[in-house]
């Protein structure tokens, strides 16, 4: 370890090499003060009254600068000040924090705390419970951008090149690269800034759109098709997906999206929106659930309780209440009586009928209460599906043709016309909540509570008698006295993570203490002011962020930013990332014309290895790939097993859903390796991007260029088609030498003449290639 | 305070906040995954060059005993009272009702709502060795090892269902979304071999309905997916889309493979991407896989002595075949390889099944653990054996008697790997129902398992929604020092 001393001297080094170094920014509490308390002294000294040593506090500004023998902060009398005392000590004894806790502090931390009292120990509200700055509709995303990072000295990049700006929107505004660009105005090329909004806005007011948006909210509420626990057996979910994808494409304000899924069942609505608002109370029923022999109901219940807590705390509030389950949270003022009052608010859904009488080892499980629907999107998937049918019935198909068709347009009629089951909330007289000591739920000893909020985010508006679910949902986005300003910060970060890699408040699970203090504040405070003044449009929210110079910057790091800022988190450039699991599959699936996008309907399920579900139980689990074109359908919609998730989406990081997923790693790996290579997803896809190469390019060599066009956008460098040149060489080769080989490769794919199976085959191998690139496989 | 010091504080402070540090809140930055970009620009070895985790700076915390970790993972529960532990006042008591005094207010699982009676011993139990073991009938060749092992016979863990007591033995939590024992490791010190994956799962099961097991016990949690459990399997394809498609030659598929790097390469050469670095070497590492699996799975060039001693045949997917790849893998430097064998949840029949899975099993670990030793990579392999947790002392009759769930004291052994051997820790009260005497809770056992491995458990950790994550948890977890030699 490094001594204090030789630090001192690196330090001063350093002062010497830069002395034109302007006057170091002020310190600033929430930023460069509060998370050194939050992180060392709020273990002992925090929110957590059981917990807190010597009757210290030191998350309260009142507590922690009270009178005391020797003021504890004293910045009135530095020489006293028992904070630095302690912390400054030599003496293990006396030094905190304690050597024995691990959480010594470092030298610079020191001298920031000892420069914080000297400057008189300001202390402000936890950044994000405190207001917003006030909006003001006339700044611009780089206006506060720009001038927060001059005062880092850094400016804005330059703009990225066409290419790379129309990729990177189609992988953030639709999840994939468009099989139709035209539809999009992106072919040609957007020029004018004329151009771009108008592709900006077709893109934003499609499916693809709301089916990406869907994609990032179901790894929040942790949307999935199997129950999860024990023998994971699939249960019916699948028209809240649909839900959700609607009401991205409808652009549902996102406080009445909130309040559908909370509370969808109490809301007082007519018509069609009573059977929608139903679909959308399935959130309150897509946690784990588990009927194994021996479950006990009621602890069980307690389970529950604490998933939902959790669920919501995260998914809302940005904040980690669920370990208030145990005890009053140590760095949040979150108590535990917090915690129980929040599952009070759940305690009226029924879950005694799947308790007692549901399950059953078969798969999908019975989870009453359950209802049968049939979407808007399934009525006109089955009027579409009607109209193909009748066509068949035109006298200039050939008979057998017709026969063919018929039959198969008739399964796909039939298919549709049944209604799919949906868990729904229905509420009950709510079960009794009581506080569970230490999170035991055997223990009946504790405290009932009422359902409630947190008293520090404010209150409940007018709850009429016991406050339901649905006034949850309202204090959730109401921005003066409930929690709508903590909410519209934390979904403000991540819709901004969505589109620039990382938030802006870093930790994009937690904006509490232990999350990371925004790198620009006012910039943070801007968007989610204006999603409240919008009325809580995201859409509106989206359109800006990307219509902003900021998001156009170039991804490319110069060694001066690099060294700056390694990580990006102050956007002084834009982010370069490996795609998630479902745009890969979407853009391979879209590029080679695959992609069937038909939107809704039953998960489907792609080719999968075989016995992959082998080690599922109860019953024992078979699978069946889905037939037809619903194999070619976009990866939202793969049925998604929380125990064995598609090895595919497994390989690139996809969550288990589980558990409420923020963010995604992204880390390149063998078995993500393995899956571009030789899943047959990807050599279908290969097979299929082959054959969309026109027929008769003017030269072999402008075929590869066009393929490598389509691909990655741009045409390739010499030495590029160098190697698509050389390997298109060696597996004509192989497969000319055993024409076999090329037979069994293409399966029952090539209708052609038999003399160009080799060369097909072979052009075959270098889509493989393409679809495999580290470049293909990158939002830059 | 000095004027001196105030002004050196002044320029050290200055100096930091120029190097661009908190002054813009980055020295706040906590998270994993800058952590492992940092990681990236700044790698502890070569390794992740390589395609393989490069493991964590600063770790192992202290000289390891242990390099790495077999688990036998005996899914279902294994009753204690058929294999370990002995309670002559068990078989006195047999067929009486069940002192309510055990059981009042605790949880039960199946046998809620039925009337309690006590299930003696459903085998006789002998003294084994110099250390005079307890060991039961069902397990004979253990008892030929019992000088080996060190047996904890106090064992407890907070889940009564399989599911949840499972994601408690490898996470550390019945809360989905953490990371496994394995992961954590893997994590922590990195990857050894660069031709196979750090952290394998197989998993067996013989003749009666095995227990469902999930992916979450061998996987990532929050953490990235590179240090998730890989699954061999010991039928069809080893590793999930290990094979080139049909008709595509290895040379080829290798050709291919050189090529998708050389064009990465030649587009990263401006940008200069270390994550595009990485993935040229992760093809590598798939590439590499596609020969090193199959060769390390096939068993046909093992003598026949050999499989003879752990009763392989080769492919046919047993736990004993299982045993004899788990000491491949281990001298390839895989570090942690875990057995699932899923036959162990007896609420019935169960002198019928435990002779089942005994035999299934106790002869191929006898052999696993004198092959490791006759190869002197004994010492330094940490050898685990037991369920997610133990079975009542008292009666079950699904078909003839067997026993529910328990959790509140069951027995599981270690070996090997720096425990001292002949031991055993703890124990039960006269019906084997609590663990009594030095109660080892699971994360005491994880503890101990990373102090092994040179790791401080309450030091790993990773921030996660806001909390530093440990596998131990934020409960007191001790290192069993009394177990180790």
């Amino acid at each position: 370890m490094m001594g204090p001393g030789i630090a001192v001297l690196i330090f001063l080094l350093a002062a010497f090499a830069k002395p034109e170094e302007t006057i170091p920014p002020k310190i600033d509490f929430n930023r460069d003060i509060r998370p050194i308390l939050a992180d060392k002294c709020f273990s002992c000294h925090g929110p957590d009254q059981a917990r807190r040593k010597g009757g210290l506090r030191l998350d309260d500004e009142v507590a922690a600068k009270a009178p005391r023998k020797n003021g504890l902060i004293a910045p009135e009398r530095v020489n006293d000040s028992l904070l630095l005392k302690r912390i400054l000590s030599k003496d293990s004894e006396e030094v905190m924090p304690p050597p024995e806790n691990n959480k010594s502090l470092s030298p610079e931390q020191k001298t920031l705390l000892t420069q914080w009292v000297e400057g008189g120990a300001p202390w402000s509200i936890h950044w994000s419970y405190a207001s917003l700055a006030p909006f003001d509709s006339r700044q611009t995303i780089d206006g506060l951008l720009t001038r927060s990072l001059k005062n880092n000295s850094l400016e804005l990049s330059q703009e990225a090149d066409q290419v790379t700006l129309v990729r990177r929107l189609q992988f953030d505004l639709l999840g994939m690269i468009a099989k139709d660009p035209e539809k999009f105005h992106l072919s040609p090329s957007p020029k004018t800034s004329r151009d771009w909004k108008k592709a900006i806005d077709a893109m934003l007011a499609s499916d693809a759109y709301a089916e990406r948006m869907a994609s990032w909210w179901l790894d929040l509420v942790r949307y999935a098709d199997t129950v999860g626990y024990h023998g994971d057996q699939d249960h019916n979910a699948s028209p809240y997906r649909d839900w959700v994808i609607d009401a991205f494409a409808q652009n549902m304000p996102f406080d009445l999206f909130t309040q559908m899924q909370l509370a969808g069942d109490l809301l007082d609505l007519k018509g069609p929106e009573v059977v929608r608002a139903k679909i959308a109370s399935c959130y309150n029923r897509l946690l784990q659930t588990s009927h194994e022999g021996g479950v006990q109901p009621k602890e069980y219940l307690a389970i529950y309780a604490a998933d939902r807590v959790r669920n919501l705390s995260t998914v809302w509030l940005g904040a980690t209440v669920g370990c208030a389950q145990c005890h009053s949270h140590k760095f949040d003022p979150y108590t535990q009586r917090d915690f129980y009052s929040i599952a009070a608010f759940f305690a009226d859904i029924d879950e005694e009928k799947h308790l007692r009488g549901g399950g059953g080892d078969t798969v999908p499980t019975r989870r009453p209460p359950e209802m049968a629907v049939v979407t808007d999107r399934d009525i006109l998937a089955l009027k579409e599906a009607q109209l193909r049918r009748d066509k068949v019935l035109d006298p200039s198909v050939p008979e057998s043709l017709k026969q063919a068709m018929a039959s198969f347009h008739h399964a796909e009629v039939t298919k549709l016309s049944k209604p799919r089951l949906v868990m729904i909330t229905q509420s009950i007289p709510p079960r009794p909540t009581r506080v569970l000591a230490r999170g035991n739920w055997m223990d009946e000893t504790g405290e009932l509570v009422d359902s409630g909020v947190p008293a520090f985010l404010g209150m409940l508006k007018n709850p009429k008698g016991r406050a339901s679910r649905l006034d949850l949902a309202l204090w959730l986005t109401e921005t003066q006295s409930g929690a709508g300003r903590l909410v519209a910060r934390v979904l403000a970060n991540r819709i901004w993570a969505l589109f620039f890699g990382e938030g802006i408040s870093v930790n994009l699970e937690d904006l509490g203490s232990q999350g990371d203090p925004p790198t620009h504040p006012e910039l943070l405070d801007h968007l989610a002011n204006e999603l409240i003044h919008s009325g809580w449009d995201m859409r509106s929210l989206i359109k800006k962020i990307v219509s902003s110079h900021a998001y156009r910057q170039s991804s490319s790091a110069s060694p001066s930013q690099r060294q700056r800022d390694p990580n990006n988190l102050l956007f002084a450039r834009q982010a370069s990332f490996r795609l998630p699991a479902e745009m890969i599959r979407d853009s391979a699936l879209s590029l080679s014309g695959l992609l069937d996008q038909k939107v809704g309907g039953p998960s489907i399920k792609p080719y999968q290895p075989e016995g992959y579900y082998s080690l599922l139980n109860f019953p024992k689990r078979g699978y069946k790939p889905s037939v037809g074109t619903d194999q070619f359908r976009r990866g939202l919609y793969i049925h998604w097993q929380r125990q064995f998730l598609h090895p595919m989406l497994r390989a690139f990081d996809a969550p288990s859903r589980e558990e409420c997923s923020v963010r995604r790693p992204n880390a390149n790996t063998p078995r993500a390796a393995l899956v571009l290579l030789n899943d047959p997803t990807f050599i279908e896809a290969a097979k299929s991007l082959a054959r969309q190469q026109n027929p008769k390019p003017p030269s072999a060599q402008s075929g590869l260029a066009n393929l490598f066009q389509r691909v990655t956008g741009r045409l390739p460098i010499a030495a590029e088609m160098n190697e698509m040149e050389e390997l298109q060489k060696s597996a004509l080769a192989w497969f000319t030498q055993n024409p076999k080989e090329a037979r069994s490769f293409l399966g029952g794919s090539f209708t052609g003449e038999e003399a160009r199976e080799g060369e097909f085959a072979a052009l075959t191998v270098v889509c493989r290639l393409l679809l495999n690139l580290a470049e293909t496989n990158t939002r830059n | 305070m000095s004027k001196t010091r105030v002004h050196k504080r002044a320029l050290a402070r200055r100096a930091f906040l120029s190097q661009g540090g908190l002054g813009f809140g980055v020295a706040a930055v906590k998270g994993l995954f800058q952590q492992s970009l940092q990681a990236n620009n700044k790698p502890k070895s070569t390794l992740s060059e390589r395609g393989v985790p490069p493991g964590i700076a600063g770790l192992p915390h202290f000289a390891p005993k242990a390099k790495r970790v077999i688990y036998l993972y005996m899914s279902g529960g294994p009753s204690h009272l058929e294999t370990f532990d002995y309670k002559p006042e068990l078989d006195r008591l047999d067929g009486k009702p069940m002192p309510e005094s055990f059981t009042k207010g605790q949880p039960i699982a199946q046998l809620q709502g039925q009337a309690l009676k006590v299930q003696g011993h459903l085998s006789k139990f002998r003294r084994h060795g110099q250390s005079g073991q307890w060991i039961s009938d069902f397990l004979p060749w253990h008892g030929k090892m019992a000088d080996d092992l060190c047996i904890i016979r106090s064992m407890v863990t907070d889940q009564i269902n399989h599911d949840p007591a499972h994601t408690v033995m490898n996470t550390g939590t019945q809360i989905s979304g953490r990371p496994s024992i394995g992961s954590w490791l893997t994590y922590g010190l990195g990857s050894e071999c660069d031709n196979l994956p750090g952290f394998v799962v197989m998993t067996s099961f013989a003749g009666r309905n095995p227990q469902p097991i999930s992916q979450r016990m061998w996987g990532p949690g929050f953490l990235p997916s590179r240090y998730q459990g890989v699954e061999f399997q010991s039928g069809g394809e080893p590793v999930h889309y290990l094979r080139p498609p049909r008709g595509i030659s290895d040379s080829l598929q290798g050709e291919l493979v050189h090529r998708i790097q050389t064009m990465d390469a030649i587009h990263n050469r401006e940008r200069d991407q270390p994550e595009v670095r990485t993935r040229i070497a992760a093809y590598e590492m798939a590439f590499r896989m596609q020969t090193s699996v199959p060769h390390l799975l096939n068993l046909a060039d093992e003598t026949k002595s050999v499989l003879d001693s752990y009763g392989a045949t080769p492919g046919d997917g047993s736990f004993a075949s299982n045993c004899l790849l788990a000491r491949k893998l281990a001298e390839q430097g895989v570090r942690f390889i875990q057995l699932y064998h899923r036959d162990w949840d007896h609420h019935g029949d169960l002198a019928l099944y435990m002779d089942m899975c005994c035999k299934a099993t106790d002869r191929a670990t006898w052999a696993l653990l004198t092959d490791l030793k006759q190869r002197g990579m004994l010492e330094e392999t940490l050898v685990i054996w037991g369920g997610e947790f133990g079975r009542t002392p008292m009666f079950q009759g699904k078909g003839g008697p067997g026993r529910d769930h328990h959790m509140k004291g069951f027995s599981l052994w270690m070996a090997g790997g720096g425990i001292k051997p002949g031991t055993s820790i703890g124990s039960t009260d006269e019906l084997g129902y609590n663990a009594s005497e030095n109660v080892v809770h699971v994360r005491d056992l994880h503890a101990t398992i990373l102090h092994q491995m040179g790791i401080r458990h309450d030091l790993l950790s990773v921030r996660n929604q806001g909390l530093d994550m440990r596998l131990t948890g934020v409960e007191t977890a001790r290192v069993l020092t009394e177990a180790l030699s």
